[in-house]
């Protein structure tokens, strides 16, 4: 087995071999992966593999690509075998990270400080003035401990003579470490026994050690510092991550408009007023990070945020105008950097790299360009790599033009040859050489950088590729860094909480949450009474399925099938065929209004509340939208198609039972199940409207099954449905959860509490619809066509209407509107 | 000479605005050869904040911060202050030619200048371009002193470009202004330093006002209507800065009021807001400046 597997993976030999220390001889430390997979039976690798794929979609684990024309979450590519590095050798890589960091830091500090390194002629000025990431309005803030970087990336790869280089450093504000996380989780489960018995270092405290020292250096005000994650929002591309660390990490997530600046601190619009925050962890590029003083067309920051923090009134992590280190040139200083400011020389070079600004090495790049990769000097020029190697002699020409035409603009680079590791063939059970680079994670603490024990690997789409990028296909590897000892954890800084610091009450909750859990809850119920009106539908109209066929309510749901947009409005009844092929649109095509579509808003919807949203709850809500979304275009028998529906009407169910067991009770809860009630309160009155004007002799099975009363029913009556107890049930029943006084009382003791707590909002209490309820005199009114009831249901359709109205203008409307720049002369 | 200014700024709303945040450059900078001597700025409506500090390049700055509900904004910058002469100063200084100043600004062997250093690359408004060079070069011919080729440069804008409120806006790139020889004081500054920094030369933006009704005897200046700008050009380490302003074609001299510089009219723009709501917005800027001192100044 283990020959097999190995068939079919060459030792490399231009490059290093993560894997073979000599041929078919694997290196210690990756040798009891090899024989745990040599001996795994064939079957067992596949469930494996297909666990590791499926945990992937489940989770919701994506990687947004900008260029894709749907904008669609592009799921995170993710090999079964982790990266293993053994102790002694991440020793060295760690001892590397924390120099580079401190380092780093130190030019950050100086730059945006003294200039002394400008003034002594250590950093030339291009280098700082000619960089669009050097943010003036930055420079003499005060920073916390003396520290401006702190969450720092590098990007390693490994020379064929075994050495690790960096070839890129990672300031702003690095992505990957969730990833790197999410990627351990759905690794380590795969080989349980394997993970201990190699005693694979943890990454949890790593992520303790960032929110406790985020906590640390936050400006000191009453009680515990409040830590929120900015976000430029859903279509970033590793939006994923943003999400999973706000709810790792137990950060509220907010976009820029969730916050406000007043006398110079910054603040979270929350449904009780504005809340104090002490620090931002960003995913929010520097210099859209504020409209007022940087780029003044982002209409993602935060207006004021730059004065905020100036003052020292709130910690932005990284510090504002982080971006500068992003940039290549510097590459080449450090080792000199180091010696001036540190006292040592550099322990992990930086890839060879040229300054084109500087004429010397301007002319032995052009000597030498036909085997450098030409770069941009500084991120903002975003400059594809040119290789030289590549080049003919017309292509050399223009470049070598190009070069002599804005030096400074660019540098050039050694090619790496990068390592190959193995990546497991989805295909067959065998083993591929792909080339990797492992990104690496720093975090500043009082006692200096630490590092992430681990990693994110990342692997190109080819065995020889020169780049490894994400957004080109590129795939990743959980990074395993092996203990001989115990797994060690170190202390935490964390200031133990108080009795005066314990909360309650969810009081900070954004209103942008708040908007969203409301259009949640409608979302979730109307996706539901879509599934189950078309499975009425379809057990009515489709082929093959023996269903109730009273003919006489058929116009009934013709019509409401209209009114949901799933049938065309007007015109002759649709024939059979015509019938069943809308009905399979609406149920799989997400184009057409239906079951599809509601699923696609709920997403949307959920994709803004992913902190909030347990990863149980998550994953039931991507499996269902995968399951009908599958369906789509491909023939599918109505029988199939009505499993589907069981499958997601029990989705449904599932993601109920969440709302009700698994939520706090706070007020965003009182938000999501007031957008639910609402939802099915209009959807009642429609529903109930039309069977009542509609044929008085009718079966009215389907209207039971369709208000998921059918059981209740036949438990209580044993007989055909009849008017009367059928809409006593439907409308008069409180202990009925799908009866319109359920609703209405619900709605009712909502709007209370919602006032109590916030204050007057709209005179829509419900208490109007509640008073009909009670006139109503079921022995007369309980009649089709009656003229009594009609004018309830419009007067419980108006209050719904009226209540939504209201409270998105007390709660919401604020957060929408965005915010204009101006300029005067 | 002495000199009363007042900046009045006005907008109109079609909707409240709810929040406004305004970053104002509208105080004149403390000079060697300018001082001043009051400054006040009114808002209507009342801001609820207001703090003032010193930016990155020294120049005075006011945020505002408005948060009661309005349909109109109005902010009066009213200045006194005293400006000496200073075209002879700068023609008497000693002269580079302008490529030893550029080898001296490019220089990595020498200690490095890093006040000049920074204006010598692009900014928000300001790219640098071949085209910009190739009409530099015709003023900044072989060994040619600098000021006398940086007054050229501004002479030649000054008669090939139009002045024109319509042509242009803020917005406007600079690569249009080159190409439609049309625009306004902001656009000729712009321009004149995109050309001086083509060449790898230092040039600031300055922003200021200019004496409305000129002293018997003396031409009305163009701009005089509205916020003024100019460059300035880095003339060696003994000549240090000078001003030329080509709108006007002249070196700038007494009747001009420096409020600040930057890189170009994004670090300094007098007024600069971010609002949240207010639909459609009028905007109405008037300034006056005349000579002597005017009463309604309180002296600080």
């Amino acid at each position: 087995m283990s020959r097999e597997l190995l068939a079919e993976y060459p030792q490399a030999t231009d490059r290093f071999d993560e894997l073979f220390e000599a041929p078919h001889t694997p290196r210690a430390h990756w040798r009891p992966l090899i024989e745990q997979l040599a001996a795994w039976p064939a079957e067992r690798t596949r469930e494996r593999l297909h666990s590791v794929h499926d945990q992937v979609r489940e989770n919701g684990v994506t990687y947004n690509v900008y260029a894709d024309p749907q904008g669609a979450d592009r799921p995170w590519e993710l090999d079964l075998l982790p990266m293993i590095l053994p102790e002694e050798e991440w020793g060295r890589i760690e001892a590397g990270i924390v120099q580079r960091a401190t380092l780093l830091n130190q030019v950050l500090l100086d730059v945006y400080g003294e200039q002394r390194l400008l003034n002594e002629g250590l950093l030339p000025p291009a280098l700082v003035f000619g960089h669009a990431g050097y943010l003036r309005p930055c420079r003499g803030a005060k920073h916390a401990g003396d520290v401006m970087l702190h969450f720092y990336a590098a990007d390693l790869a490994r020379s064929p003579d075994g050495h690790w280089w960096v070839i890129g450093d990672r300031t702003q504000a690095p992505s990957g470490a969730g990833y790197a996380l999410e990627n351990r989780i759905i690794i380590s489960r795969a080989f349980p026994q394997l993970f201990r018995d190699l005693k694979v270092q943890h990454l949890a405290h790593f992520f303790a050690t960032v929110r406790d020292s985020l906590a640390h250096w936050a400006p000191p005000d009453h009680g515990s510092p409040f830590t929120v994650l900015l976000t430029p929002g859903p279509h970033n591309e590793t939006y994923f991550e943003h999400a999973y660390l706000a709810r790792y990490l137990g950060l509220a997530l907010v976009e820029g408009n969730d916050l406000t600046v007043r006398d110079g601190c910054v603040w979270l619009k929350t449904l009780s007023g504005l809340q104090r925050v002490h620090a931002i962890l960003r995913r929010l590029d520097d210099d859209y990070c504020d409209p007022l003083e940087l780029r003044s067309d982002s209409a993602l920051g935060i207006p004021g945020l730059v004065d905020a923090a100036r003052r020292g009134n709130v910690l932005v992590a990284n510090a504002l105008g982080s971006n500068l280190l992003e940039s290549s040139t510097l590459l080449g200083y450090l080792p000199n950097l180091a010696q001036k400011l540190l006292g040592e020389p550099l322990k992990t070079p930086s890839v060879a790299t040229w300054w084109c600004g500087e004429p010397a090495a301007l002319n032995e790049v052009i000597a030498n360009v036909h085997r450098l990769v030409i770069k941009g000097a500084f991120p903002q020029q975003r400059v594809e790599p040119m290789f030289g190697e590549d080049l003919d002699e017309r292509g050399k020409k223009r470049v070598i033009g190009m070069l002599r035409a804005r030096p400074n603009d660019y540098v050039a680079q050694e090619l790496v040859h990068l390592s190959q590791a193995p990546v497991w063939d989805r295909a067959h059970p065998r083993l591929l050489p792909r080339s990797i680079g492992l990104r690496v994670f720093a975090c500043a603490t009082p006692n200096g950088y630490v590092v992430m024990p681990g990693g994110l690997t990342r692997v190109a789409s080819a065995a020889d590729a020169r780049v490894i990028s994400m957004q080109r296909g590129g795939s990743s590897k959980d990074s395993w860094v092996l203990a001989s000892g115990p797994v060690s954890s170190f202390s935490l800084l964390r200031r133990s909480i108080q009795e005066q610091d314990l909360v309650r009450a969810g009081t900070n909750l954004s209103s942008r949450g708040v908007e969203n859990l409301f259009w949640f809850g409608r979302y979730c119920e109307r996706s539901e009474a879509s599934a189950r009106l078309l499975r009425v539908a379809l057990g009515r109209f489709g082929d093959n399925v023996p269903g109730d066929d009273d003919e006489r309510a058929r116009p009934v749901m013709l019509e409401l099938l209209r009114r949901a947009g799933m049938l065309p409005g007007g015109g002759a009844a649709p024939g059979d065929k015509e019938l069943s092929a809308a009905l399979r649109a609406a149920i799989t095509d997400d184009a057409q209004p239906g079951l599809a579509a509601n699923l696609r808003q709920l997403m949307r919807v959920a994709s803004n509340l992913r902190e909030r949203l347990s990863l149980d709850n998550w994953r039931a809500l991507n499996r269902l939208t995968q399951a009908v979304t599958q369906r789509r275009g491909r023939k599918t028998a109505f029988s199939d198609l009505l499993t589907e529906l069981d499958l997601a009407i029990a989705g449904f169910t599932a993601l109920s039972g969440y709302a009700l067991d698994g939520m706090t009770r706070d007020p965003g809860w009182r938000f999501l199940s007031v957008g639910r009630r609402l939802e099915r309160l209009q959807w009642l009155c429609t529903t109930l409207k039309l069977t009542v004007t509609g044929p008085a002799e009718m079966d009215l099975t389907w209207l039971l099954r369709l208000a998921d009363s059918i059981i209740t029913y036949r438990a209580r009556y044993m007989a055909r449905p009849e008017w009367l107890p059928v809409l006593d049930l439907l409308i008069r029943d409180e202990a009925n959860p799908r009866s319109i006084a359920f609703q209405v009382q619900g709605l009712r003791d909502y709007a209370q509490r919602l006032a109590d707590l916030f204050g007057d909002f709209g005179d829509e209490r419900f208490h109007g619809a509640l008073k009909g309820l009670l006139q109503l005199d079921p022995g007369n009114d309980f009649q089709p066509g009656n003229e009594r009831l009609l004018a309830r249901i419009d007067e419980w359709q108006a209050a719904a209407y009226r209540h939504g109205e209201q409270l998105g203008l007390r709660f919401f409307s604020h957060v929408g509107e965005a915010s204009s720049q101006t300029f005067a002369t | 000479m002495r000199l009363s200014v007042t900046h009045e700024t006005r907008y109109r709303y079609s909707s409240p605005v709810v929040l406004s945040q305004q970053l104002l450059h509208l105080t004149p900078r403390v000079l060697p050869w300018q001082g001043c001597h009051a400054h006040q700025i009114d808002v209507e409506p009342t801001a609820s904040e207001m703090t003032q500090r010193e930016d990155y390049y020294g120049n005075r700055t006011a945020s505002l911060v408005i948060a009661v509900p309005h349909g109109e904004l109005v902010v009066r910058a009213a200045s006194a202050v005293s400006v000496e002469p200073r075209a002879q100063v700068a023609l008497a200084a000693p002269k580079s030619s302008w490529e030893a100043v550029r080898a001296r600004l490019s220089a990595l062997d020498a200690p490095p200048l890093a006040e000049p250093a920074e204006f010598l690359f692009d900014s928000p408004h300001v790219e640098r371009s071949r085209e910009l060079a190739d009409y530099a070069v015709k003023s900044f011919t072989a060994r040619r002193a600098i000021l006398e080729s940086a007054t050229d440069l501004a002479r030649r804008i000054h008669r090939d470009f139009k002045f024109d409120r319509t042509a242009t806006s803020v917005s406007t790139p600079l690569k249009q202004v080159l190409r439609q020889r049309s625009g306004v004081c902001q656009d000729f500054a712009h321009l004149m330093i995109g050309c001086l920094r083509s060449i790898g030369l230092a040039a600031r933006y300055v922003s200021g006002y200019i004496l409305t009704a000129p002293p018997p005897g003396r031409s009305r200046l163009v701009g005089a209507d509205a916020s003024h700008a100019w460059a300035s050009i880095y003339c060696g380490e003994r000549a240090g800065w000078a001003d030329i302003d080509p709108t006007n074609n002249c070196i700038v001299d007494d009747a001009h009021v420096t409020l600040g510089w930057g890189r170009d009219f994004a670090d300094v723009t007098p007024m600069r807001g971010v609002i949240l709501g207010g639909g459609t917005q009028q905007l109405a800027v008037r300034v006056t400046v005349t000579p002597g001192l005017e009463a309604t100044i309180e002296s600080k």
